[in-house]
């Protein structure tokens, strides 16, 4: 049963939005440089807070659910990204002692809290991303991230920072996991084309998913030998996708339907269904 | 309006008016002065005034660029044959004048007035006339007439037994204009062929036609010749009026049927293009604020 | 409809469909900018290969795509001089009025009539389908509307040319009541 909510009174798209823990409170952006947070009661949604501190649009929110951030911040705090070109998506990670923001100054930067002087520091991953980066998912170890890039590639790599963590255990995407490591490289498309929209790790972390703009949807098997299987749907071009559990994922685009996928012990992937049947044009559909 | 007059409305009107006037007896006591100037094609302009300030001498004056050109084909002499006594010395820095007393107004003077507003006509009339007799006497020695009756544009006209040719060179703005200058003629070629008795009439772009070959006429991209060649039976002396009439005004005539098109062309246009505007325009959400199911927020 | 020009339309229909599939993207080669990529092509991967669809030699549509933007050229028939002028006068006058026309470009590219430049801020305003209608429309309208400017023209000739000849008419019609030339009235001249 899907419910259908309405956010104020405006007929801007919501270019991205994220929930709190328990799906009280949500933030979205209305296509503009605010962050409109949201309070459910009953049926109803009242606007809580306007951030307005962004002098251009938003692109990423995430809302780290335990400790209760937003990145673009609730409570103001400084955080020094050092880079030069727009942020493009943010993800805090498992721990949400880090946070990793994608940009296209082709880098990541992994950022952390240094209490000595009291604000967010932030540490660069740059070779070998050729161009921006789209999206990121963070390993439930809270040490391996993966990119998604419109230089048509997926990477993993480490995101340990040696001053705030311990060693992290080995994982079957390797075992030495220095910052900047790049752990797995997957080439979404030899023929060209197939921007990279979406990365996701499966819930176990040994699974990675990400949808393109070539309208397939693709995983690689960290205890298959990294092995890639792709599935070209007959589908406009997904945005998002993400786990349910470990065998299926819901994917959703410009097609303005979310699809459900599963994944067999072959770690091949196949359709399974539609989740909205209607038949109404909606616009595209953007998965939190 | 399908054709276009050879008159001078304004000329004749203007004239009617003062004579109405005249007539009518009280105006010849506090008769108004008059001192109008008018243009006509070609570049030609009319002057109706009084002669040395007397109230009750309305002169008319025309002005044609190309009247020397006329004058060697015997415009003097055929203006003498249709105003006769009412010509007078021509007022400076005009070709022709002629006079009408308000105090001794003719009894056909409404004939008068319309010839004076045929003056321009009637100055062109004489190439024509000149180079019809030509023809009906069967003179071919004569040199052809050239006469240029616009800047950039001229007039050809020469005489053969069983033949007159009259070539008109004429300038179009923009290479748009040639283009639906073709059209017209095409259609005037194919409805002449239809109809047997009608003089041919050609056209060409660019190049002259072959009569004109070996002289100075332009070769240029904006350039077109017209060319009728007219039998005896366009040229005898019941008919040739007609056919002065309707030659004479044969550049004009194109041309602002040309103008018309493109105006219409404009107006389509602007037309279809409002029209692709609203279908874009559907393409933006209305704002649904009235829409029922929803609870709405007010910001 | 003629039956080439169906599949024609929804080959492109279907190919615009695709290629609006446009993100927000800001340049990751000059800072705090958000150009469309297919105009300024800094970044080559940033970029789809173009798709022609073709009608046949004269009738054609260029759809280049890329990550935020999408450019789509046509080329509209001309089956002569007369369509080659209108069409061209259509365009002018059309792209003289970009700015109303929002996703019109001021000037088309090379080897077609008519530029429209799609971008990611269009797609988030405006719904996408009706878009795709929208170029749809204008390729099904110019035609028809090129085709009958063509034939106003030309009947507006055709009454003009039958005006002269009329006058002319009249003129043989005068010569057969002419008493001087008898011999006429028994000849047969075909009117």
């Amino acid at each position: 049963m899907t419910e259908q909510h309405r956010f104020g009174n405006t007929v801007n798209p919501i270019t991205c939005h994220a929930w709190n823990k328990d799906r009280t409170q949500i933030a979205i952006s209305p296509n503009n440089q605010e962050v409109q947070i949201y309070q459910r009661s009953g049926l109803d949604w009242k606007l809580l807070d306007t951030l307005n501190q962004h002098d251009l649009r938003v692109m990423g929110i995430d809302w780290a659910p335990n400790t209760n951030r937003i990145d673009s911040k609730w409570k103001p705090t400084l955080v020094l990204l050092r880079i030069n070109r727009a942020a493009t998506c943010v993800k805090w990670s498992p721990d949400e002692n880090k946070f990793a923001v994608g940009s296209g100054a082709r880098l990541i930067s992994v950022c952390y809290f240094e209490s000595e002087n009291d604000w967010w520091v932030s540490k660069h991953i740059k070779k070998p991303i050729r161009s921006t980066v789209t999206s990121l998912d963070w390993h439930p170890n809270n040490v391996l991230l993966a990119a998604g890039s419109t230089d048509f590639k997926v990477r993993i790599f480490s995101a340990y920072i040696k001053d705030i963590e311990k060693t992290p255990e080995p994982t079957p995407w390797g075992t030495k996991m220095p910052l900047g490591q790049l752990m797995a490289e997957f080439v979404n498309s030899n023929a060209g084309g197939g921007w990279v929209h979406n990365v996701s790790f499966s819930p176990d972390g040994n699974k990675v998913c990400w949808v393109s703009h070539d309208s397939s949807i693709n995983l690689a098997d960290a205890t298959k030998g990294n092995a890639v299987c792709k599935l070209r749907t007959e589908f406009l071009p997904f945005l998002s996708c993400t786990w349910i559990t470990n065998r299926s994922i819901v994917a959703a685009g410009h097609s303005c339907i979310p699809i459900i996928y599963e994944i067999n012990e072959n770690s091949q992937l196949f359709f399974v269904a539609k989740l909205d049947t209607s038949k109404r044009k909606k616009p595209r559909v953007c998965l939190p | 309006m399908i054709l276009l007059e050879i008159n001078n409305r304004v000329v004749e009107e203007t004239l009617t008016v003062k004579i109405k006037n005249a007539q009518a007896g009280f105006a010849v006591l506090k008769n108004e002065s008059i001192d109008i100037t008018v243009a006509d094609f070609d570049g030609v302009l009319y002057h109706i005034s009084n002669l040395n300030g007397d109230k009750t001498k309305i002169r008319t004056s025309i002005s044609l660029k190309f009247y020397k050109q006329l004058q060697e084909h015997g415009a003097d002499e055929l203006l003498k044959r249709e105003y006769g006594k009412y010509l007078i010395t021509p007022e400076n820095g005009y070709n022709v004048s002629v006079l009408l007393d308000l105090e001794n107004i003719p009894d056909n003077w409404t004939e008068v007035v319309k010839k004076l507003g045929l003056l321009k006509r009637n100055c062109f009339a004489s190439v024509f006339e000149k180079y019809f007799n030509f023809q009906e006497k069967g003179d071919e020695a004569q040199k052809r007439a050239v006469i240029t009756y616009r800047d950039d544009e001229t007039m050809y006209v020469e005489a053969k037994a069983d033949r007159v040719t009259v070539v008109f060179s004429t300038r179009f703005r923009d290479e748009d204009d040639v283009i639906i200058g073709k059209v017209f003629m095409q259609e005037l070629k194919e409805g002449l062929r239809a109809s047997h008795t009608a003089p041919p009439v050609l056209f060409s772009h660019r190049e002259p036609p072959l009569e004109l070959q070996n002289t100075n006429a332009k070769v240029d991209n904006n350039v077109g010749y017209v060319t009728f060649v007219l039998f005896p039976r366009h040229t005898s002396k019941n008919t040739r009026d007609n056919t002065i009439n309707l030659i004479h005004m044969f550049r004009h005539y194109l041309h602002y049927h040309i103008k018309c098109s493109k105006a219409y062309i404009h107006s389509r246009m602007r037309a279809k293009t409002s029209d692709f505007l609203k279908v874009l325009n559907r393409a933006r959400p209305e704002n649904k604020s009235t829409d029922k199911k929803t609870i709405t927020h007010f910001l | 409809m003629s039956a080439t020009l169906k599949p024609y339309l929804t080959a492109v229909r279907h190919t615009l469909t695709a290629a609006m599939c446009l993100d927000n993207f800001s340049s990751q080669v000059v800072e705090r900018h958000n150009k469309p990529e297919v105009e300024v092509r800094s970044s080559k991967e940033l970029v789809l290969t173009p798709v022609v669809i073709s009608r046949n030699e004269k009738e054609k549509v260029l759809i280049e795509t890329s990550v935020n933007s999408v450019r789509i050229s046509i080329s509209v028939k001309q089956a002569d001089e007369i369509e080659k002028i209108l069409c061209k006068k259509f365009m002018r006058f059309m792209m003289m009025r970009a700015e109303n026309f929002i996703v019109l470009r001021r000037k088309p590219i090379e080897g077609y009539d008519i530029s429209f430049l799609i971008t990611n801020f269009h797609t988030e305003q405006m719904y996408k389908h009706k878009l795709v209608d929208f170029v749809i429309h204008f390729m099904e309208e110019i035609d028809k509307e090129i085709s009958e400017m063509k034939l106003a023209v030309n009947a507006r000739a055709r009454i003009v040319s039958e005006e002269v000849i009329n006058r002319r008419k009249i003129q043989i019609v005068q010569l057969l009541n002419d008493p001087e030339l008898p011999q006429l009235k028994t000849g047969k001249i075909a009117l």
